[in-house]
């Protein structure tokens, strides 16, 4: 019999994105209330993060916190095959922290810093699914730290900018289709898998214009550019059987996982005695910058070689749409819907980011008991459409349905 | 009280996220009726994998993969078990031991270790005596006549069972209620007993392999004579076209006598799969201009004509089958049972220590010509298989076609599968069968045509749950 150097090709597709599914857009409670609109009205701190220029409408100094759960779940299902799963309940716990104001009484300069949570969720599948090959698990998660300075050049226009720093980390699981006649924990029936960990950061910008001609009519524009989340010296473990050992040794990797860039035009209109603000955002996401992904290994072997998985993303243009209605001076009432097309066409869906057209709404209430202090609430539900759809790189198709609720608690204080 | 109500509502609001897919695709057997399902076949029927016959192998077996997918299907159109396979006792190997991957050392560069698939030392595998392993039990119901070896030719041979079993392929006993007491009973009767309302018959690579397995060293043109009349054939000759056609045909006939439907599965091309397509012919590296001299000298000295030899990858020098010492040309395929320690110690290909010419036996290498007469003939028999589906309204399996699009790869529910040895996923140890993930896409395959064909609704399998090749 011929001796083979044995090179167990496998798949390393599980190479991700902060994709549709990953962003979250949850970095102001009443924001969050209101379908996810913001951009024209500097309703609070959080104005950091809508858009910077809004920064320089505060009056006051203003601390602002808010801690949210969210628990998405995605299902699966392959008619062909009559095989279905759905991933196991996870709760993720983003949070922002907002600080800022004029820098003096009546100052046309306002400085301020923002800390929130961009991307902070994940999947976790049965170890034993169908697509343990493309993902067992994935969880990704990146917090924005942005120290922000705006300028109220004249009541109708004020300008902002922030610069970012973002940090996070990456975590993915998948099999290998190498079995262990030993099993590499001691059973045949387990699969090698592979375990990707790694810190990732980045650099950008945050900036944005904020118009007033009225008190009743606001616009804003605002960019936030792409920033590029590097993954250097991440940890790249495997568990293989003993004889492939030196096939698969454990090494580092470097990846890159771009935070696409945003641009967002809204307008929002008061009316009925200032009772009642609508609003309405656009949002032009810039996701085709990435058309492919790459993980590069520090240390090659024959079975082992760098990944490449090609990621054809779409622009996606995503409206947005929010109230908010004043019942009183205490009591606000928020409600809000938005839908956003995914930016992932058939052929490109993958197990690890079963993306599609998502649906949101959401309600909120603010209360403010004393006059310096306001608490916010918010609940917010996403359900895709029912896709049917494949991933052509991975040999893998399915339907996939997510749907995911958000609760969120915020609290600010005025100096 | 109030903090209750919110909880108790949180929770409600969480219980009512959970999105579920509904797959429930109504199984249905269409036109057909699996609800006495029987497969008729040689080793790839049996569950043959790693080069032996093992009760792993066997509850695996496409047979079986299908059997579970007609079951789903409800009554009185889904199958109904038990799906009576002759199992074997164990998961060593019947009658000889199965391949595993072990180290292996080159006994002329002792550095040198690799794994490989090495014949599993122990013991081997029984059945419960020669004869039927359901004889007597289940009232004789066998649905796998997946007989390890056997050609289409042979269903006409009166007595195949000895025969076989001379020839240490001891698989056909089991199918005979007592086959000392009908010595010369025909195969073919078996299958007449069995009166399946569904079948699928994968015949014939037999009649090709065995051809190519020694090297091209028996008659391939289609003119081959039965060793003993009408149809018992060398088992390494390619089987004559009218022989095939005839004893084909009467098995086919034998299936349907009882009014089955069912799917005929061709023949796919043998020369692409990894026990000819592993080691390369232009295998034959040579890193210094000396070796290309060497090597030169030599043949120029023993006469031959028109070798030449030069740095980097060569192709080795076979002998063909009318005893000429050449190159291999483009295409030409070595047979992965050539000793590795013969071309790694002993020259094979290109000269020993002594420098005397040492070209690969012919009887480990397929030619041109030979490479043809089992294109040829496998293209002949598929026709006449298609043929016969065409008149007797049967499923037509392409199988040959379903072979050409592995052997370019492919990447289903996030594994690569190639023809590659070992590490492709979709062949076992031995390099002519396929591993249980091979067998699933296999079974993934016929069911896609049986639906097509009979408006069925069969579901298809989950490959994953297999097992493809096993590491040490």
């Amino acid at each position: 019999m011929k001796k083979q150097v044995l090179a167990a090709a496998f798949l390393l597709s599980a190479v991700t994105t902060f994709g549709a599914g990953y962003q979250l857009n949850l970095q102001g409670i009443r924001q969050l209330a209101m379908g996810g609109t913001g951009v024209a009205w500097p309703w609070d701190a959080s104005t950091i993060f809508y858009n910077p220029g809004g920064l320089g409408r505060m009056k006051t100094i203003q601390i602002y916190a808010s801690g949210l759960t969210i628990s998405p779940t995605t299902a699966f299902g392959n008619t062909l095959a009559n095989s279905s799963a759905v991933t196991q309940r996870q709760t993720f716990a983003p949070f922002n922290f907002y600080i800022g104001g004029p820098i003096q009484q009546d100052s046309k300069f306002a400085l301020g810093l923002g800390i929130y949570t961009v991307a902070g969720i994940g999947l976790k599948w049965d170890d034993q699914w169908i697509g343990r090959y493309i993902i067992q698990s994935i969880n990704l998660n990146a917090v924005c730290f942005q120290p922000t300075v705006a300028y109220r050049v004249s009541e109708l226009i004020s300008v902002g900018a922030g610069f970012v720093y973002a940090t996070g980390s990456m975590d993915i699981r998948q099999a290998l289709p190498v079995h262990g006649q030993y099993g590499p924990g001691g059973s045949t029936d387990d699969d090698g898998t592979l375990h990707l960990h790694g810190s990732a950061s980045g650099l950008g910008f945050n900036a944005g214009v904020q118009l007033k001609p009225s008190d009743n009519l606001q616009f804003g524009f605002t960019y936030r550019s792409q920033i590029n989340m590097g993954v250097s010296n991440g940890s790249a473990t495997f568990v293989v059987p003993q004889s492939l050992a030196t096939s698969f040794p454990n090494t580092n990797f470097d990846t890159q996982l771009p935070l696409p860039q945003v641009a967002t035009a809204g307008v929002a209109y008061r009316t009925m005695e200032d009772r009642l603000t609508l609003q309405f955002d656009l949002n032009y996401t810039g996701w085709n910058s990435y058309d492919s992904l790459r993980i590069n290994f520090s240390q090659h072997t024959s079975s082992l070689q760098d990944m490449h998985a090609p990621r054809h993303y779409r622009n996606t243009l995503t409206p947005r749409a929010g109230a908010n209605y004043k019942l009183g001076k205490v009591v606000s009432l928020m409600a809000g819907a938005a839908y956003e097309p995914t930016p992932v066409p058939n052929g490109f869906v993958s197990p690890d980011l079963p993306d599609a057209d998502r649906l949101v709404g959401s309600v909120g209430v603010s209360i403010k008991p004393f006059p310096r202090f306001t608490i916010l609430t918010a609940c917010e539900g996403i359900t895709t459409v029912t896709r049917n759809a494949s991933y052509d790189f991975g040999g893998f198709s399915g339907t996939y349905k997510t749907e995911a609720i958000t609760l969120g608690l915020g609290l600010y204080y005025n100096f | 009280m109030k903090k209750i109500f919110i909880v108790g509502a949180v929770a409600m609001v969480f219980t009512a996220c959970r999105p579920s897919i509904h797959v429930n695709q109504n199984p249905s057997a269409g036109l057909a009726d699996f609800s006495n399902y029987l497969a008729i076949g040689n080793s790839l029927t049996a569950g043959y994998t790693d080069g032996s016959l093992t009760v792993s192998g066997q509850l695996h077996s496409y047979p079986a993969m299908l059997f579970g997918q007609f079951a789903v299907i409800p009554a009185p159109k889904g199958a109904v078990g038990p799906f009576i396979q002759p199992l074997v006792s164990g998961d060593w190997g019947y009658p000889g031991p199965k391949y595993i991957l072990g180290m292996t050392y080159n006994p002329c560069i002792p550095s040198d270790s690799s794994l490989a698939p090495i014949v599993n030392t122990g013991t081997s595998d029984s059945i419960n005596g020669d004869y039927l392993y359901a004889s007597g039990i289940n009232n004789n119901q066998i649905n796998n006549v997946g007989v390890p070896g056997i050609r289409a030719v042979d269903y006409k041979v009166a007595g195949y069972a000895i025969f076989a079993k001379l020839n240490k392929a001891p698989y056909a006993f089991r199918f005979y209620n007592n086959v000392n007491g009908s010595p010369n009973d025909e195969l073919v009767h078996v299958v007449g007993n069995l009166h399946p309302t569904f079948f699928t018959m994968w015949l014939g690579a037999n009649d090709v392999l065995g051809y190519a397995l020694a090297g091209g060293q028996g008659n391939g043109n289609g003119t081959a004579t039965p060793i003993v009349p009408p149809y018992l054939y060398n088992g390494s000759d390619i089987s004559p076209l009218i022989a095939f056609d005839s004893c084909y045909d009467l098995a086919l006939n034998t299936a349907i006598s009882t009014g089955a439907s069912g799917a005929l599965i061709n023949i796919p091309d043998i020369t692409s799969i990894p026990f000819f397509t592993t080691v390369p012919a232009k295998g034959l590296t040579l890193s210094r201009q000396g070796q290309a001299d060497t090597l030169n000298a030599i043949y120029a000295g023993y006469g031959y004509k028109g070798i030449n030899f030069t740095v980097g990858a060569n192709y080795f020098i076979i002998q063909d089958n009318a005893g000429n010492t050449r190159q291999a040309v483009p295409g030409e395929l070595i047979l992965m049972t050539v000793p590795d320690t013969s071309i790694t110690c002993h020259g094979w290909g290109s000269a020993n220590a002594a420098g005397v010419p040492t070209p690969i036996p012919n009887t480990y290498v397929l030619t041109t010509d030979e490479i043809q007469y089992i294109k040829t003939a496998t293209t002949n028999f598929n026709a006449f298989i298609q043929y016969e589906a065409n008149i007797h309204h049967l499923a037509y399996v392409d199988m040959n076609s379903y072979f050409k699009t592995l052997a370019s790869g492919i990447t289903f529910d996030g594994i690569n599968y190639s023809p590659a040895f070992v590490t492709g996923g979709a062949f076992s140890l031995d390099g002519i069968h396929p591993t249980q993930r091979g067998y699933a896409l296999i079974a993934n395959q016929i069911i896609s045509t049986i639906n097509a064909f009979y408006k069925s609704n069969v579901p298809s399998i989950d490959v994953n749950q297999y097992k493809g090749v096993v590491f040490p």
